[in-house]
């Protein structure tokens, strides 16, 4: 960990600033952050605390969206009764990440900000073409069980993206708003982080020095439900192995508006759309589920030992499915 | 080790008994703190000599600043990048709050900011200036041994001890919180932040379970 | 007070400090002037190193010193020798030369002011290497070296032959992986030289080997180091022997002319500090028509590293746990580009009886008998490798109240049977067993004058409860109560004291500390009875001594007054005990533990639900932390046998998985329900107190309790751990 210089500025234009003014980093809850700095894998010369802007609150707008600080911790987020309310999915994928200190801590901004869990990342001198472009990628042909994807992968990186957080939010849909030296802009979710492609470096759609503000969660429609079930080894304080999100309706007997995000699979918060297709308009059944969950796995590349990560995400899809639309006399799957 | 002071806060600092109390020093002469008789009559861990007031300027690159720990005014130099952890052991010498993996992935730093449990090992000291920082050595009171403390001797709701402080505070800040949950798997969920590889687990929640009928006045 | 005798279980008596913070481990002792150092690790596995650059780092801020192969004092090898008092498991000094063995090697070590700025410059120093191709894996270790003899090797009968005309018959390979301690608190030394003398603070399980190895290594009068390891954050067999950072931060210290401390970090314990090597074990059972075993084969292949020998004697409980005429235990290393292995709690039982249990479950159902009764049936009544009788052995009481307990009577015992909502519950058992070893100890105790007692041992307190059953001893053997006792531990300057390791700390200090008590009591009596004493004239012999106090004839007087009455600050009494005598009797611990898991085929989830086990381990000492040890050892095991594994790349040879989030130990919301039973039968042939020990003996057949119950379950037959949940997928 190199020194830094450190700052607490007391707004964002006044952030923006100070982080333009250096080789930056803003510090929220600084669990990824100061993790990554503490082995050399993160160097800022400055940091810039954003705790001081007051962009801790949850707001819900007239049109029905919920605004959701950056600085709002993962805990504050999960307990909120907004998101307890109309976004289950939201509060229980939260609360399944990290441990309840962390969670304390961890931010809403920083948490869509966090990076991959990657041994060879971190390790700081195996080839990664993400820490050091053109270096190539040690995890291709290495070890490559839990944290590493396999959809959304390239020749170039396969590390899966880690978050919980960021799953529900794919499957609710929302907006991730910013403020930058250019002024302020919205992305949408599903456009914020990128592929590894042939860039594995570039990671999101943020330009040098621009500041998550708030991220906005999509109104869910009518009568909606939703959940979000993660599988690992252990039983709590892991990365998921593979996650769903998934968010619906059920109207006259057939399913509305169904949203399907899978985490621990992909190198990005990962939509379903296939699977979603699928779904929608249909009677539930477990016949369904099964080539919704198939469709969702299309086209993905099993590495050496993270192959059962596809039988696995299927099941979490069928189980979620399942468990959102009472179909819970499930037994084996094939 | 040597403490750091501030003329204008010293009053606060040399005030607090127990902070005295968990100041270890070996002397000059090499004769090991290890040789400070443990427990029984003559068990109280040696005072340090008040240390000398400050009135010199933080060294090059440091910053001076007050924590709030355990309700008294701490006065160091630290630098920036310093996580609070080290500043607490390093610098406060309180040396309750433990170090075991650095990065988040254990909970032996566990310590109370405003209440919350965290993580000290990624937090920095500097940003903390405002905040009202509990470790394990602010819950005795008055010598008597908080709830959660008592129970966790009780049950034997440890082996080796390392992971125990952060055990504790994470117990306390569970059982102060309304909307934890209070069932058993409840308590095991909120608490797998903290990791005892000698897998006192069934004790601690025993202990934690027990020190929440003693909190709620019950037994 | 007598719930503070031995038997009872009273509150530890360090426990007020372990509560409170106060414990001090060995990063928490205050030096004046203490220095911090961080080491640089090498990155590669095999080869030499051929440059460092050190500017960058030597110019940063609070650097003192950065020490290498370049300018590392020139130091000695210890001769290594467990009974010579100074045995480590790495041999080779830090920095002895340019030659990388392995991955996390130290290159370098930075001394600076402050932590932060020791790592920051460990950070900026850059090596330069010349890499050889690394043999990763124990696979790559046999195609590159073969095979090496081991240890402890066995032979009864003829196996091969009782094999081949075995009615029923199973052979299988067995493989674990390499395991690390993990302890909680990292390893730690914090050194310094006052007047020429080196006292060292270490996390250490074995603070007089440690004397002895830095003596030999620094080439200094025994009486001229001390080390102390007042409070340990556990160690599971990784603290047992010193390991190269403690040579690296004494020399430091001496070159600086400070103290300095040194934490491994996190990552660095899964390369410099020791692991459980991996191990293939080869087993094949024979049994005749009627289910009687004729033919018992345990071979078994493990790591060791490239720089010194250690064997995991895998088959170590294979020679005497069954009855059987015609037995082949053999054990057999390979060289790796790894750290040396070292003990990690029961070493060689723990993967072996993986193995064993394993084997002899599937044997069981080959030759259609119930695992229990095949068992029961069949468990040695001697140990037929020695041709001796064990002193105690209530194994099959074990496995029966245990499987009381359990009901494994309710087992059906079709594959896939047993079911509950969406999850298939199997329900598997196995049996455990370690052996009790006693060494020599020495102690000292004084009555004195203030009514206190006191004992002193260079033993240590690992989390076992060393502390509070020695002060249980003394309130057993002096009627005075833990609020007047003083036990000090884990200091050189005390009297020799066992490694804490083995499961023998009780076994042999408790003997030594009893002996000493009396010959305390005796020295007290004695003086009492000399002319001018409280009890002038008084056969010595008829003068009593109970609850503290002397009396005779009516006469009653604490102790305590005896002595001011002669104005003597104490009456103290020194031991020596022997370690036990292992020419009559064979000495071990028995147990079984059942074990239920439910698979959770939608999810594909493995838990275990729950564990009974019964343990034989002689006396009881504390039922709090002799239960507490089975129960953490239950944990460990349980992570053993589905999470733990250190995974090492196969191209480089480096730890990939080297932190706490990633190698995976059991967390709280893991705990099954653990239902202990200690039998409490005394083994007075063993030691007065009829104690063995109970450290280890908890996580020994506990992975093939679970495989066993796996199986069950699903019908999958596990033979590798760690028992993830791909190997139980369909599909996967
Ligand atoms: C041991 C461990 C286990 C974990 N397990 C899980 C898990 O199971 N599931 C899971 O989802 N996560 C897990 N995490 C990750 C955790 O959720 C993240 O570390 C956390 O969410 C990051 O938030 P933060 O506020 O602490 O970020 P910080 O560390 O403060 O910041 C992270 C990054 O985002 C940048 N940043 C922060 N705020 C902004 C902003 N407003 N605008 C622009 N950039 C910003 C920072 O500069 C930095 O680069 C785990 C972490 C650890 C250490
Ligand atoms: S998977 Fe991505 S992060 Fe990991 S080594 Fe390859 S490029 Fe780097
Ligand atoms: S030391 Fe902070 S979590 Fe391990
Ligand atoms: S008591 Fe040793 S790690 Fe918990």
């Amino acid at each position: 960990m190199r020194a830094f210089d450190y700052t607490r500025p007391g707004a964002v234009d006044a952030a923006i600033a100070t982080h333009a003014r250096a080789n930056s980093a803003y510090l929220a809850g600084g669990t990824t952050l100061l993790d990554l700095a503490k082995i050399n894998i993160m160097q800022p010369d400055q940091v810039v605390d954003i705790n001081g802007l007051g962009l801790d609150r949850i707001e819900r707008l007239k049109d029905g969206r919920v605004q959701v600080g950056a600085l709002v911790t993962n805990t504050a987020l999960a307990r909120h009764e907004l998101i307890e309310t109309h976004y289950p999915v939201l509060s229980q994928a939260l609360l399944s990440g990290a441990s309840t200190q962390l969670r304390n801590k961890a931010t809403t901004a920083g948490n869509v900000m966090q990076r991959v869990r990657c041994p060879y990342f971190r390790d700081g001198t195996s080839p990664c073409n993400k820490r050091d472009p053109g270096s190539g990628c040690a995890a291709i042909g290495g070890v490559n069980r839990e944290t590493f994807a396999v959809l959304g992968t390239s020749d170039q990186c396969i590390a899966a993206h880690p978050s919980d957080m960021c799953v529900a939010m794919a499957a609710i849909g929302a907006t991730v708003s910013v403020m930058g030296p250019n002024g302020p802009r919205d992305i949408p979710f599903d456009a914020f982080h990128l592929l590894p492609g042939t860039s594995p470096a570039r990671e999101h759609a943020l330009e040098p020095d621009e500041l998550i503000t708030h991220v906005t969660l999509d109104a869910p429609p009518g009568g909606a439900r939703s959940g979000y079930l993660k599988l690992r080894d252990r039983a709590s304080y892991q990365f998921a192995l593979a996650s769903c999100a998934a968010q619906l309706s059920v109207e006259g007997g057939v399913i509305r508006a169904p949203r399907i995000a899978l985490g621990g699979v992909a190198t990005k918060p990962w939509r379903a759309t296939d699977a979603e297709r699928m779904l929608d308009g249909k009677v539930p059944s477990r016949a369904l589920f099964e080539q919704a969950a198939s469709a969702a796995f299309n086209g993905a590349t099993a590495y050496e030992h993270n192959a059962f990560k596809i039988p696995l995400g299927r099941h979490a899809i069928i189980a979620e499915l399942g468990a959102l639309t009472g179909l819970e006399t499930m037994q084996e799957v094939s | 080790m040597t403490e750091h002071f501030d003329p204008g806060t010293q009053q606060d600092e040399t005030a607090s008994t127990s902070r005295r109390h968990f100041l270890k020093t070996v002397g000059a002469s090499g004769v090991a703190a290890a040789s400070v008789p443990l427990w029984g009559p003559a068990a109280q861990a040696r005072a340090a000599d008040d240390p000398p007031p400050r009135s010199d300027a933080p060294r090059q690159g440091l910053s001076r600043i007050r924590l709030n720990i355990n309700g008294h005014l701490h006065t160091v130099d630290i630098a920036p990048q310093m996580v609070l952890l080290d500043v607490l052991r390093n610098e406060s010498g309180l040396t309750g709050t433990k170090k075991g993996c650095d990065h988040g992935q254990c909970g032996a730093c566990t310590v109370l900011v405003n209440g919350q449990a965290i993580n000290s090992c990624l937090s920095l000291a500097i940003s903390h200036q405002t905040d009202e920082i509990t470790t394990i050595e602010g819950l005795e009171h008055n010598g008597e041994l908080h709830p959660v403390q008592a129970a966790f001797w009780e049950h034997d709701a440890f082996q080796c001890g390392y992971c125990t402080s952060g055990q504790i505070m994470s117990a306390v800040a569970l059982l102060n919180d309304k909307q934890m949950g209070e069932s058993d798997a409840a308590v095991r969920e909120a608490m797998s932040g903290n990791i005892c590889r000698c897998g006192a687990y069934r004790n601690i929640l025993a202990a934690v379970q027990d020190a929440r009928q003693v909190m709620k006045g019950g037994a | 007070m007598s719930d503070q005798t031995l038997g009872a279980g009273p509150k530890r008596i360090d426990g007020r400090l372990k509560v409170t913070g106060q414990a001090t481990y060995t990063a928490d002792h205050q030096l004046d002037n203490k220095a911090h150092a961080y080491g640089v690790f090498s990155t590669i596995s095999r080869g030499r190193i051929t440059g460092l650059a050190l500017e960058v780092a030597r110019n940063m801020p609070g650097v003192i010193e950065i020490f290498h192969h370049g300018n590392f004092p020139a130091l000695h090898h210890t001769p290594s020798s467990m009974a010579g008092g100074n045995k480590v498991e790495e041999t080779r000094l830090p920095f002895e030369d340019e030659r990388i063995y392995y991955d996390g090697q130290f290159v370098a070590l930075v001394v600076a002011e402050r932590f932060d700025q020791a790592r920051a410059a460990a950070q900026a120093v850059t090596v330069r290497y010349e890499e050889e191709t690394p043999r990763a894996n124990l696979e790559q270790g046999l195609t590159a070296h073969g095979t090496r003899e081991g240890k402890g090797n066995h032979s009864r009968g003829n196996a091969k032959q009782a094999f081949e005309s075995g009615t029923h018959r199973m052979e299988a390979t067995y493989t674990t992986p390499v395991e690390t301690h993990n302890p909680m608190e990292m390893h730690a030394t914090l050194a310094h030289w006052p007047n020429g003398r080196l006292q060292v603070f270490e996390s250490s399980q074995g603070v007089v080997q440690q004397k002895g190895a830095m003596a030999k290594i620094f080439n200094l009068a025994p009486h001229k180091v001390e080390v102390i390891s007042t409070f340990i954050g556990s160690g599971f067999g990784s603290k047992l022997w010193m390991w190269p950072h403690a040579v690296a931060a004494a020399a430091a210290s001496r070159e600086i002319g400070r103290p300095v401390e040194l934490v491994v970090p996190r990552s660095q314990m899964f390369t410099t500090t020791g692991h459980r090597p991996e191990t293939k074990q080869t087993l094949k059972l024979a049994t005749d028509e009627q289910g009687r075993l004729v033919a018992l084969s345990h071979h078994s292949i493990s790591n060791t590293s490239c720089t010194d020998q250690y064997v995991e004697t895998c088959g170590s409980v294979t020679k005497s746990l069954y009855s059987c005429d015609n037995v082949s235990v053999d054990h057999r290393t390979t060289q790796v580009n790894r750290g040396t292995p070292t003990s990690m709690r029961a070493p060689g039982a723990a993967p072996g009886l993986f193995a064993l249990e394993s084997a002899v479950d599937e044997m069981a159902l080959a030759a259609g008998i119930d695992p229990l009764t095949f068992r029961l049936d069949q468990f040695a009544d001697r140990d037929e490798s020695q041709d001796l009788p064990f002193s105690s052995n209530h194994i099959r009481e074990t496995a029966e109240r245990a499987a009381e307990r359990f009901g494994w009577h309710q087992r059906n015992p079709k594959i896939k049977s047993m079911r509950e909502g969406r999850e298939i519950i199997g329900y598997g058992m196995a049996a455990c067993n370690w052996e009790a070893l006693k060494r020599p100890c020495d102690a000292h105790v004084a009555l004195r004058a203030d009514g206190t007692v006191y004992a002193s041992c260079a033993t240590q307190d690992i989390g076992t409860g060393t502390y509070t059953i020695v002060a249980q001893t003394l309130v057993e053997l002096t009627g005075v109560p833990f609020e007047r006792i003083e036990v000090e531990l884990g200091d050189t300057s005390y009297p020799k004291g066992p490694i804490s390791g083995g499961s023998w700390t009780t076994a042999t200090t408790l003997p030594a500390i009893a002996e000493a008590t009396r010959h305390a009591i005796m020295e007290l009596k004695t003086r009492a009875v000399r002319s001018g004493g409280p009890f002038d004239g008084v056969d010595v012999a008829s003068l009593n001594f109970e609850n503290g106090v002397l009396s005779h004839n009516g006469k009653q007087m604490s102790f305590a007054e005896v002595l001011s009455s002669m104005k003597l600050a104490n009456a103290e009494g020194d031991a020596h005990t022997e370690g036990a005598d292992t020419s009559k009797y064979s000495y071990r611990s028995f147990g079984t533990h059942f074990v239920e898991v439910r698979w959770d085929p939608l999810l594909a989830n493995l838990r275990v639900a729950r564990v009974v086990s019964a343990i034989d381990v002689g006396r009881v000492m504390n039922e709090k932390t002799a239960r507490n040890q089975v129960e953490g050892a239950i944990v460990m095991g349980l992570g053993m046998a589905m999470f733990e594994h250190t995974e090492y790349d196969p191209r480089t040879a480096r730890v990939v998985n080297n932190n706490y989030a990633e190698y995976l130990v059991p967390v709280h919301a893991d705990q099954p329900e653990i239902d202990v039973i200690l039998l409490d039968y005394p083994d007075t042939a063993f030691n007065e107190f009829g104690a063995r020990g109970i450290g280890e003996i908890g996580i020994t057949g506990l992975a093939a309790a679970v495989a066993n119950a796996v199986y069950h379950a699903t019908g999958i037959r596990v033979r590798d751990l760690p028992i993830t949940k791909e190997r139980l997928m369909a599909g996967a």
